[in-house]
Order: structure tokens, then C-alpha cells, then sequence
């Protein structure tokens, strides 16, 4: 490994769809055992820079290394040692949870085992031992998040990457994988997150980055956002959108008049 | 209260007419922004309609007008007049139960499976609205193609018959009544099936039957004529089938109300067309005005009670289920014995059990294969029926000609084998990839090889396909007493030849992979995929050739067959293995860049 404390690093990335440029630009590290958010209006780029880090997307120019390796040059090694949950979970409709986490385990080569051990650890913690015989075509929209995010834990994986995980969970399950996500990062994983809820970020990442139009506009924690804000701008949904560039209050009260 | 709130209009047809107008929008917009090459084709497709309508048109004028013909009476002995007064009721009768019977899984899909039920339900927008459009939406094409066949028929015949102008406009008025009045019959039976069952249920089992009963079909006139019926019509035969649908042409039958109301007008019988029209309208709009109003009571409640049926049912079966499924799931390896497990690597091992598992689990899945394997017992069955050789000998028949028929007779069922197994493998390997569908980030994001990943789905296409060609070769070469020579050597070439086709349709399937599909039976591998099919198409006689081509020329030579075996096992060995390995090869480095577009 290049560096064994940081575990996320882009440098200079860039993705151009057609005349588009998507990302431009982007560089940033993550380190072990800490929660990074990734903050962004729609559209910004927010996903596309996360699915070039999991390797599900090439990058036009740059570099991304996870737990030290090369995504484009070493795709194995760096998949081996990352998580994902995607935004949408998108998971084999007729297969059941066990089994949906048993093939992942098979995926990453888990013994016998660990595999069972682990399958039962995830089902039970994430609440999902009742359904776990049934099909996932059956489940609701937050028990496939969470088996979805079962899944992305089944290696023990040393870096996680989540794409609006909570969107669509009840309190209860936003709560739950808020904790796990804490835990994982106080166990040495490095935790990367992209969330449209400006208060989980701000209470629960140890650093923040902003995306806009595809260029990193601003990295660092609370207190190094706050610098970079305008007076008064204390709470972390202004400085997001006093960098972005927030609705116009005056235009909102006329449409709602 | 804010000013911009308003009342939602109750009425239904503006309604229906704002979500038509919907419908219309996105259909321009499709067409607007599709790719040249698609526009084009909508153009030419709707001129060649319109061509086809006025061809039929001027077809009937001709041959009703040559039927009618006093000429014609005079020649054959009868007038054809009575049965011709039938073909509108033979006409309306049709588009009657062919609405009713092909628009239920149309309608199905419409009201209870599209995409865009959750907007359209919560909208302030009358349910009926919603029933209405949706309703029309789905019987459309069919009523279409009803109009293409059925109105050139109809206007032909009320045109040589010097019909009363009052003819035309009812023609379509009353083809439009029954449309409805069978897609509301229809609707009202959808309704139904999805109280008692869930809908995707529904779908996939009529999916699964009928692909079964189209093919079962397409393929009865050559078993019978396999069976040695005569098919050959006789007169009499033909003055029977008149006869028949003649009696088919009662007053008691209400199917048949439209067409003799229509005759009579046409023929100015103002009192009985009138009343049979009439009577036709009528009962057509009580039953659109019964499914309507079962609409209003069933609809909304059978599509909310949709969105949690799914749940409930399974919880109650979980009790169950759960201590049956607790044991672990078994290993495909494990099944196959430990080697299997040394051999293959674990995660080609569990992309193959997934992938059976997919497969037999959803009957939309099953759907698709059914044809192959249909296909393959009919023709088997052809070929192993008493007298079935497809060369009967005869003493006539020179001896070189002879023993060639032999020879073909004797290897045909290989052939055979082949290719029902070209058909199989056309969707297993051809659609390895597309079948992963939106699931595909999955084995993207895991750090599986794509050599690992291309012999997962080799072997998922080419195992059953074996599978199946082990099982033909067997049966055949069992009741057709072959020696145990041909059994093996065929066998050998099955073996190969298969491995070939799937090498090829994996390559040109990982080229023209397509991810973005939500039903099984839609996906597609494209252009591409269609050019592996043609490839393997070529491939399998050539390759096929090269395994008997040297044993053909054996047996004209008269020989020994043992030389002929050895150079054929040689060249067909050589073929096939270069044909099942280099194309995936080829294709590994596509399969690393996959789905990123």
C-alpha cells in the first residue's frame, strides 16, 4: 500500500460525457476511520464520481486509488477492499436475502464458514432475519436498502462508499445504519457518503466535501467550512448554499403567494 | 387558502382527453428525439400500412365483385350470395373474441404493471379517467389491426353489393361499439384475476402459456402432416365448410346481431337492420357502462390491495418456508462432487447457482425457452414415429444413394439435436449478459475476473444446453438401434458443436449486452446479438461438416469408416475448440468496460 492510513484518493479526475464534462477536476482523500460526506445539488456529480471510485465507471484522466490500489490498473485488489450501496437498490428480485448474501460472499471468495457466520451476524443486526427466506421482490423499499448495504458488509470491507443511503428509510433503519456507519469508521474503515441531508452530514462526517457543476468547490471539517463561509453563515445549510448558489427567496414566496 | 388552488374536474371525458393528449405527447416526443434510422422506419411502416389497407380494399372489391358475378353462379352450380351476407357476421364475430381474448394481458399489463400508475392514481383525476385511457390505450393496436383486415373486407363487400349508403358509417361505428364492449368484458375479467391473484402473476403465467400455445400451434400442422393425414380439400369439403358457416349464422347468437343488422340495412331491410344494429349498440354500451362501473368499485381497491398482497401472502407462507429454507442452500458445486468445487472457482460458481436460479424461478424466464424445447419434442417425435425415416428405401434406388440415405438418416438426428440446441443456446448465450439487466453493478463492483465471469455464464448457457442434446442423442440412438460408434462419435460432435455456438453467441451477447430492460421477455441483445444468431447459424453446419464430411466421403468411397472417424474428430475438434474459446477470449476486455455508457 501507498499510504496505510489514507484509503480513498482521486487526483485530477475527470469525466466528460460526449461535450459534457460530468466531473472536472476532482481530488480529495479520505483516511481510515473516518466519515467523509460528499455534498452536492443534483447533478452535480456526485454519483459519477462515486461509481468511478467503486470502479463501475472509467474516468476520461486521473487517478483514484482505494486502500492503496490503482482502480484502473489494479480493479481486483481495489474492489476486493471496497463496499458499495448504491442510491437505487437495484438487487436479483427472485433470489432471497441469504442468498443474495451468500453469492455476494461466494463473489468475494469468503469460506464456508465465515460466510454462514457473517450472513447471520448482518440479518440479524440489520433486522432482517424474517425475511430472509423470502424473495426480495417482496421486500419494501427500506428492507433492500438494507440488505443492500448487508451485502456491501459481507467482506468486512475496509473502505465503503454509499450513495444516498438513507433516502427512503424510517427513523428506526436511518438511525440503525447511521450507527453501523459510525462503528465501521471507530473499526479503521473509511467511510464516503453522499447525502441530500444536510444534518446527517453535518453531525455525522468528520469531513465534508462539495461538488457543483462537477468541481470540488470545498473540502474540509464544520470548522474549515465555516472559515470559508461568509459571516453569519454558521449552520452547514447555508455554506452549502452560499457555495452553490441557494433558491431565491423572493422568487419562492411569489410562486407560493 | 393559497390562490393557485383549484377544484379537480370530476367530468370524465375532459379527463380522458388530458390524458390522451398526454399519451400523444410522449408518443411525438419518442419519435422526436428517436435516431434517424427509427423515424424512418415509423414513416415507412405506417405508409406500408396505409398501402396494404388500400391493396386489400382493392383486392376484396375484385374478388367479391368475381363472386357475386352471374357468370360464376352459372359455372358452379350455386350461388355463393348467403355465404358472402355471412362474412360481416363472420367479421364482427371475430373482432369480438379476438378483442376480448387478446387484450386481457394487454390490459393487464396496462392497468395494473406500467410504470406510471402511482402518478396517475394520486393525480385529481376521476379513476374512470384513468380506466378509460389506460383501456383504450391497450386495445388500440388491436382494434387497428382489426380495421386493416376487417374494414377493406366489409366497405368491399358493401360496395359490390350496391349497399345503402347508411352502411359505411355504421360499418365502423358498430366495429368501434364492439371494441369496447370486448375490452370492457376484458378489463372486467382482469379485474377479477387480480382479486384472486397478483397480477405479475398473472402476467407471467400468461406470458408462460401463451408462448407454449403459439408455438404448440405453429408446429400442429406439421406433426399432422407428419402423421400422414391427407390434407388434400374436396369439393365436398369445401361446400361443408360454406354449409358450416352458414349454421353459424343464427338469429340466437348476439355475436352475430352486428353483421345481419348491417346486411339487412345495406340491403334496405330499414326495420330489421335497424333493430339488430341497435340492439348490437345497446348491449355494447351496457357492458362498457358495467365494467365502467366496476371500475369505479374494483379498480382503485385491487391496484392498492396489489401494492401489499405481495407482502402478506409471503409472511404467512414464511412461517413455513423458514424452517425448510434455514438449511443451508445447496452448493451447485457440492452437487456435482468436490472436484467441481476444486475446479471451479467460487465465484463462477456462484454466478452459476444464482443464474439457475433465476432461471427456474421466474416463469417469464421459462417463457423464452419454451420454444426450443417444444420445438425439439415435436421434431423428435417426427423423427422416431413408426415409418418416420425421412428416405424410404427403395429397390429402385442406386446403391451410393442408398447408403448416403443411410449415412444422412443416421447422423440427421445429431443435426436435429443441434439445432434445437442453436435455439437454446440463441437466449442463453446470446443473452448471458443482458439477463443481468439493472442487477449488473452487482458483479461490476465485485472483484470478479472477467475470464471467471465469461466461463460463469459459458458454462450457464452450455450445461443445460448439453444437457438436453445428451438426453436427444440417447432416446434417438436407443429406439433408432444405432451403434454404439455413431452414439459416441455423435455425442463427440453435440458435445463440440454446442461449445462452439456458445462460444460465439457469449462473445456477440457481451458486445450488444443491453442492462436497461424490466421485463425478461423484452430484453434484447441487439443488432449485434442478431449477427452472433446468423454467425452461429453458418457456424453449425460448417462446424457440423468438418465431423461428418470425411465420414460421408468414407462411405461414397467405401473405405474403412475408422479413417473417416479420426479426420473428423481431428478437424471438427479443431473447429469447434477455436470457435467455444477464441470469441470470449476476444470479448474479455469488452466485458471490463460493460454497462458504462
Amino acid at each position: 500500500m501507498a499510504n496505510s492510513a489514507t484509503l480513498i484518493e482521486t487526483q485530477a479526475l475527470f469525466k466528460r460525457y460526449g461535450d459534457k464534462l460530468a466531473v472536472n477536476n476532482v481530488s480529495f482523500e479520505v483516511q481510515a476511520g473516518e466519515v467523509f460526506g460528499f455534498l452536492g445539488p443534483n447533478g452535480a456529480g456526485k454519483t459519477t464520481t462515486i461509481k468511478m471510485i467503486v470502479g463501475l465507471l472509467q474516468p476520461t484522466s486521473g487517478t483514484i486509488r482505494v486502500a492503496g490500489y490503482d482502480v484502473q490498473t489494479q480493479p481486483l485488489l481495489a474492489k476486493a477492499a471496497s463496499g458499495y450501496v448504491p442510491d437505487t437498490p437495484n438487487l436479483y428480485a427472485k433470489l432471497t436475502g441469504r442468498e443474495l448474501l451468500r453469492f455476494v460472499g461466494d463473489l468475494y471468495s469468503l469460506d464456508r464458514q465465515r460466510l454462514a457466520q457473517r450472513t447471520e451476524e448482518l440479518l440479524r443486526v440489520l433486522d432482517l432475519n424474517e425475511a430472509a427466506d423470502q424473495t426480495i421482490d417482496s421486500y419494501s423499499h427500506g428492507m433492500q436498502q438494507k440488505t443492500s448495504l448487508a451485502a456491501a458488509l459481507m467482506h468486512d470491507p475496509k473502505v465503503l462508499v454509499l450513495d444516498e443511503p438513507t433516502v427512503g428509510l424510517d427513523p428506526k433503519s436511518a438511525r440503525l445504519i447511521k450507527d453501523i456507519l459510525r462503528q465501521m469508521a471507530e473499526r479503521g474503515t473509511a467511510v464516503f457518503l453522499s447525502t441530500h441531508i444536510l444534518e446527517i452530514a453535518e453531525r455525522m462526517c468528520d469531513r465534508i466535501g462539495i461538488i457543483d457543476k462537477g468541481a470540488l468547490v470545498a473540502v474540509g471539517t464544520m470548522n474549515e467550512l465555516r472559515a470559508l463561509g461568509k459571516a453569519g453563515e454558521t449552520s452547514l445549510e447555508d455554506i452549502f448554499l452560499g457555495l452553490t448558489g441557494g433558491a431565491e427567496a423572493a422568487e419562492i414566496s411569489e410562486i407560493l403567494r | 387558502m393559497n390562490s393557485l388552488s383549484v377544484m379537480p374536474s370530476a367530468r370524465l371525458l375532459p379527463s380522458v382527453w388530458k390524458l390522451i393528449r398526454l399519451r400523444l405527447l410522449l408518443n411525438w416526443n419518442a419519435f422526436k428525439h428517436a435516431k434517424t434510422g427509427r423515424k424512418i422506419g415509423t414513416i415507412a411502416l405506417v405508409i406500408l400500412a396505409l398501402v396494404f389497407t388500400g391493396f386489400t380494399f382493392f383486392l376484396s372489391w375484385l374478388l367479391l365483385g368475381f363472386l357475386r358475378s352471374a357468370k360464376l353462379i352459372q359455372y358452379v352450380g350455386f350461388d355463393v350470395g348467403p355465404f358472402l351476407q355471412t362474412v360481416p357476421v363472420l367479421v364482427f364475430a371475430l373482432l369480438f373474441v379476438g378483442i376480448m381474448f387478446s387484450s386481457f394481458g394487454v390490459l393487464l399489463q396496462a392497468l395494473y404493471l406500467s410504470g406510471d400508475m402511482d402518478f396517475l392514481l394520486s393525480s385529481p383525476v376521476p379513476i374512470r379517467a384513468v380506466f378509460v385511457t389506460k383501456l383504450l390505450q391497450a386495445v388500440l393496436p388491436g382494434f387497428g389491426l382489426a380495421a386493416l383486415f376487417g374494414l377493406p373486407v366489409l366497405y368491399g363487400l358493401g360496395l359490390t353489393g350496391n349497399y345503402s349508403i347508411v352502411y359505411y358509417p355504421l360499418v365502423l361505428l358498430t366495429m368501434v361499439a364492439l371494441t369496447l364492449a370486448a375490452a370492457g368484458i376484458s378489463a372486467f375479467l382482469v379485474m377479477l384475476a387480480a382479486r384472486l391473484f397478483p397480477p405479475r402473476r398473472v402476467a407471467e403465467v400468461l406470458g408462460f402459456l401463451t408462448a407454449t400455445l403459439s408455438i404448440l400451434c405453429s408446429q400442429s400442422g406439421n406433426l399432422y402432416n407428419s402423421l400422414g393425414r391427407d390434407v388434400t380439400i374436396s369439393g365436398s369439403q369445401v361446400n361443408g365448410a360454406f354449409a358450416l358457416l352458414m349454421r353459424f349464422n343464427t338469429p340466437w347468437n348476439p355475436l352475430n346481431w352486428a353483421g345481419s343488422g348491417l346486411v339487412d340495412l345495406g340491403e334496405g331491410h330499414w326495420l330489421a337492420g335497424l333493430g339488430l344494429v341497435a340492439l348490437t349498440l345497446g348491449l355494447s354500451a351496457l357492458a362498457f357502462s358495467f365494467a365502467l362501473a366496476t371500475a369505479e368499485r374494483w379498480y382503485y381497491s385491487g391496484w392498492a390491495g396489489m401494492q401489499v398482497v405481495a407482502y402478506k401472502k409471503k409472511s404467512a407462507r414464511s412461517v413455513r418456508a423458514q424452517t425448510v429454507t434455514a438449511q443451508p442452500v445447496p452448493d451447485i458445486a457440492n452437487l456435482a462432487g468436490p472436484q467441481m468445487s476444486r475446479v471451479l472457482p467460487a465465484p463462477v460458481r456462484a454466478i452459476l447457482q444464482k443464474d439457475f436460479l433465476l432461471l427456474r424461478r421466474d416463469i417469464r424466464n421459462l417463457s423464452q425457452l419454451v420454444t426450443p424445447l417444444i420445438f425439439g419434442i415435436f421434431y423428435t417425435f417426427i423423427f422416431l414415429r413408426p415409418g418416420g425415416s425421412i428416405f424410404p428405401d427403395s429397390p429402385d434406388t442406386p446403391a451410393i444413394f442408398s447408403s448416403m440415405a443411410r449415412f444422412i438418416s443416421s447422423y440427421g438426428n445429431i443435426g436435429m439435436s443441434l439445432f434445437v440446441g442453436w435455439m437454446l443456446l440463441s437466449r442463453l448465450a446470446g443473452m448471458a449478459f443482458s439477463s443481468e439487466g439493472k442487477n449488473y453493478w452487482m458483479l461490476k463492483a465485485s472483484p470478479v475476473k472477467a475470464t471467471h465471469l465469461l466461463t460463469a455464464k459459458f458454462l450457464m448457457a452450455y450445461l443445460p444446453t448439453l444437457a438436453l442434446g445428451v438426453i436427444f442423442m440417447v432416446a434417438v440412438s436407443i429406439l433408432q438401434k444405432a451403434s454404439l460408434a455413431i452414439f459416441l462419435y455423435g455425442l463427440l460432435a453435440t458435445t463440440l458443436c454446442q461449445a462452439g455456438m456458445s462460444g460465439i453467441l457469449l462473445a456477440f451477447g457481451v458486445a450488444g449486452a443491453n442492462f436497461n430492460w424490466t421485463d425478461p421477455r423484452r430484453m434484447n441483445a441487439g443488432v449485434i446479438g442478431c449477427l452472433g444468431q446468423a454467425l452461429t447459424a453458418l457456424f453449425l453446419p460448417i462446424a457440423f461438416g468438418f465431423f461428418i464430411g470425411p465420414l460421408l466421403l468414407m462411405t461414397i468411397m467405401n473405405w474403412p469408416q475408422v479413417y473417416g472417424y479420426l479426420a473428423g474428430a481431428v478437424a471438427g475438434v479443431a473447429v469447434s475448440a477455436t470457435a467455444a474459446l477464441l470469441p470470449p477470449w476476444l470479448a474479455r476486455k469488452r466485458v471490463d468496460r460493460l454497462n458504462e455508457n
